[in-house]
């Protein structure tokens, strides 16, 4: 992590709340700002030059989900989704709106440290991209085109590859099927859910040590996958 | 009117015969008078103009005798001799038979030509009266309406009581409206039942006493019966008024089925409305539960996280707190879940997906609840893909797992196996913990069923809830799902899943050549 205080805005309206997610981030070393509406929120957005964004879906003056929108219109900030469980369009829509994950409530500090880590990693790392990557027991060889198991070459199709290029850049983040099948089929298969259901399940069997229980390519139900390092 | 008509003619006969003698008997009395300025031949003339005019206005039947009475009176008042029926001048006899003859035929056609205007004016009125009372139809909004205009009608047209009876029920027919009819219940049921099963919308059944029943067919289905009652003195019902009734009826089926559709579109906005009024109490009481729940998970890990580090015993409590309300969070989103899923407010979104992602995702999702056990998937490599609600069947395997790893004790197996019988896939959950007692296996998928009797099942948290869910949700997949006891002991729940149509894969797409 860089030596300077990441910048927080928290766009919540639920005091409480605001209050312990606050107190979490500051223990980590985070510089918050609390906006209680999705106005106030994107002033500060705008103000603060943040690091990352924590926004609460249901907010007593609009929609999150048009906060995700007039933001992405101008930053790349990532965004970070607290929601309930019972909405998975939503979190869909907002994801495929521009977000980077979600967050259900109720969730624990832990889990919540976890995920701005993850986010706030990327945002340090930037564009730059290494040429070799090492996931677990994976090394990912992207010069070379070449993926190796423990040492053992894999052999993946052109598709698979791509597959797993698009899911690796994206660590840390919830990519939704939408999202997925137009990066890696194109914007014409948008629909294809169950193309890319068998090919998530062929890279798992060629990857995972068990694909019934993976540790990489992780399911979000009703929404999408999560690439996990 | 078609009645009344008759009723006229027959009331009148009497009065225009009497005024067709009267008539003749004054023209012979002008006649008389005039016979010495006035030709004979010209007499004649008045006697046919007589007839003619007598034919026009007093009918066919007053024609004719006023004919046969102006021969007669002018042989025996103004042919010589007078006062006789003799006639010196055989030539005479002609003038007779003419004379006889013209009235005889102008008198008909006279007739004729009025009995067709006062036909034609007959069915104008009926026209029109028909026409009236199907634009009062057209506006009705209540069936009792409907009832008012129809009887109106035909006591109006036709002074007949009438009285609709509409279906209720599967079985029998009741009156739309107060009315006092007297009719036979079986007369009308069998006039439904005949119009129904032979699509004859123009049967119509008769009683002796001057009942009819006939049949009101809609265009998709019967809507009642029509029942009439003619006036005492009209014995029968004529071809004409046979036809006029038809119309009616079939005038009062469309009101009717025009209305039953009118309701069936305000049902289905209420229901469009209390729907969405459900639904949004539903995510209100869910947003203000979860509210809470979260703030209390979230207090109890910043107290577990805070510095100076708490003692183990403080530590031990915070954690308690943490763990208590995720219960109680997953016990609320089980009661919202089962609520939404019992009003029916559940639309699946069935997707085709291979079972083995979810089954994974639900043991991700469940985490440290089963560190203690051991979980194997066995499914066949060649399982196909199923169409099923992701979310929904996350639910079901977790709710599934995490009963198998509360039941069955620590480092224990906990198997997932799958297989296709027939047109469906079977899948099923077992562990090897205690088991079902027998007795419960029957309604262990009802609401708040618990498995064990109370003592035990005090120890382990639970509201009898879970399987209700893994039930509600299969039967909404139209699946099935049963709990056995395995031989070895531990408990199997199966399910099944129908294996519908899956959808084909489109060959370049799977080779991945696209680029």
């Amino acid at each position: 992590m860089s030596t300077l205080a990441p910048v927080i805005v928290l766009i919540e309206d639920e005091i409480q709340i605001s209050r312990f997610v606050r107190a979490a981030l500051e223990d980590e070393g985070c510089q918050v700002h609390e906006a209680a509406t999705s106005a106030q929120g994107l002033i500060d957005a705008a103000n603060r030059k943040p690091d990352l964004i924590l926004l609460d879906l249901g907010l007593p003056d609009g929609d999150g989900i048009q906060v995700v929108e007039s933001l992405r219109t101008w930053s790349s900030v990532p965004i970070l989704i607290l929601s309930a469980r019972s909405s998975e369009q939503d979190k869909i829509a907002a994801l495929d709106a521009g977000a980077d994950d979600y967050l259900t409530k109720p969730f624990g500090v832990g889990e919540l440290l976890a995920r701005v880590r993850a986010l706030l990693r990327r945002r340090m790392q930037g564009a730059e991209s290494e040429p070799v990557a090492n996931v677990g027991d994976l090394q990912l060889d992207f010069a070379r085109r070449s993926v190796t198991r423990a040492g053992e070459a894999i052999h993946l199709t052109p598709i698979e590859y791509r597959l797993l290029c698009v899911l690796y850049a994206s660590a840390g983040r919830v990519l939704t099927q939408r999202q997925i099948l137009r990066e890696v089929w194109g914007p014409g298969h948008a629909e294809s859910n169950h193309y890319l259901r068998i090919f998530v399940g062929h890279l798992r069997q060629k990857i995972e040590a068990d694909p019934a229980q993976p540790k990489h390519i992780l399911t979000e139900t009703g929404v999408g996958y999560r690439f996990h390092i | 009117m078609l009645f009344k008509t008759t009723n006229f003619i027959f009331y009148s006969s009497l009065r225009a015969y009497a005024l067709s003698i009267f008539t003749c008997i004054a023209l012979v009395a002008l006649a008389t008078t005039l016979l010495p300025y006035v030709d004979l031949a010209n007499i004649v003339m008045l006697f046919l103009l007589a007839v003619f005019l007598i034919s026009i206005y007093l009918g066919r039947g007053a024609g004719i005798l006023s004919a046969f009475l102006s021969v007669g009176l002018f042989d025996y008042f103004c042919v010589q001799p007078r006062f006789t029926f003799a006639v010196n001048d055989a030539q005479y006899l002609l003038t007779f038979a003419v004379m006889l003859t013209v009235a005889l035929i102008t008198g008909q056609l006279a007739a004729k030509l009025r009995a067709q205007a006062e036909l034609a004016r007959q069915r104008e009125q009926t026209t029109q009266a028909l026409y009236e009372m199907a634009r009062q139809l057209s506006a009705a909004l209540q069936l009792n309406q409907v009832c008012e205009i129809t009887a109106a009608f035909l006591r109006n047209t036709a002074d007949m009581q009438s009285l609709i009876l509409i279906p209720k029920g599967d079985d029998a027919l009741m009156p739309a409206a107060p009315h006092q009819v007297w009719y036979e219940p079986h007369m009308a049921w069998a006039a439904y039942q005949s119009a129904a099963h032979q699509g004859d919308s123009a049967s119509m059944l008769t009683e002796p006493d001057g009942l009819y029943y006939l049949p009101l067919k809609g265009s998709t289905r019967m809507r009642g019966v029509l029942v009439l009652a003619l006036p005492q003195d009209v014995p029968a019902l004529a071809s004409e008024s046979r036809e006029l009734l038809l119309a009616v009826a079939s005038l009062v089926a469309i009101a009717i089925e025009r209305l039953h559709y009118v309701d069936v579109a305000r049902n289905t906005e209420t229901q469009v409305a209390t729907e969405r009024l459900r639904s949004s109490i539903l995510s209100a009481l869910s947003h203000d539960l979860r509210t809470p729940l979260t703030v209390l998970v979230g207090m109890a890990d910043s107290l577990a996280l805070s510095k100076p580090p708490l003692s183990s015993r403080q530590q031990e409590t915070a954690q308690t707190l943490r763990d208590q309300s995720l219960r109680l969070s997953a016990m609320v989103t089980n009661l919202l879940d089962m609520a939404r899923l019992h009003a029916g407010e559940v639309i699946l979104r069935k997707e085709w997906q291979p079972v083995e992602e979810v089954i994974g995702a639900s043991i991700q999702m469940l985490g440290d609840a089963l560190k203690q056990h051991e979980i194997k998937v066995s499914l066949p490599p060649d399982f196909p893909m199923l169409e099923f609600d992701a979310v929904l069947m996350e639910r079901v395997f977790c709710n599934l797992l995490e009963n198998a790893a509360k039941y069955s004790p620590a480092q224990t197996l906990i198997e997932i196996s799958a297989y296709v019988e027939g047109a469906h896939a079977h899948i099923a959950v077992r562990d090897h913990g205690c088991g079902i007692p027998a007795p419960k296996l029957e309604d262990i998928f009802g609401m708040f069923v618990r498995g064990h009797a109370a003592e035990t099942a005090n120890q382990i948290a639970g509201t009898g809830i879970g399987l209700a869910i893994c039930h509600a949700i299969i039967s909404a997949h139209v699946g099935t799902i049963k709990a056995d006891n395995q031989d070895i002991g531990g408990a199997c729940i199966t399910f099944t899943l129908p294996l519908g149509n899956p959808p084909d894969f489109n060959a370049a797409m799977l080779e991945g050549d696209l680029t």
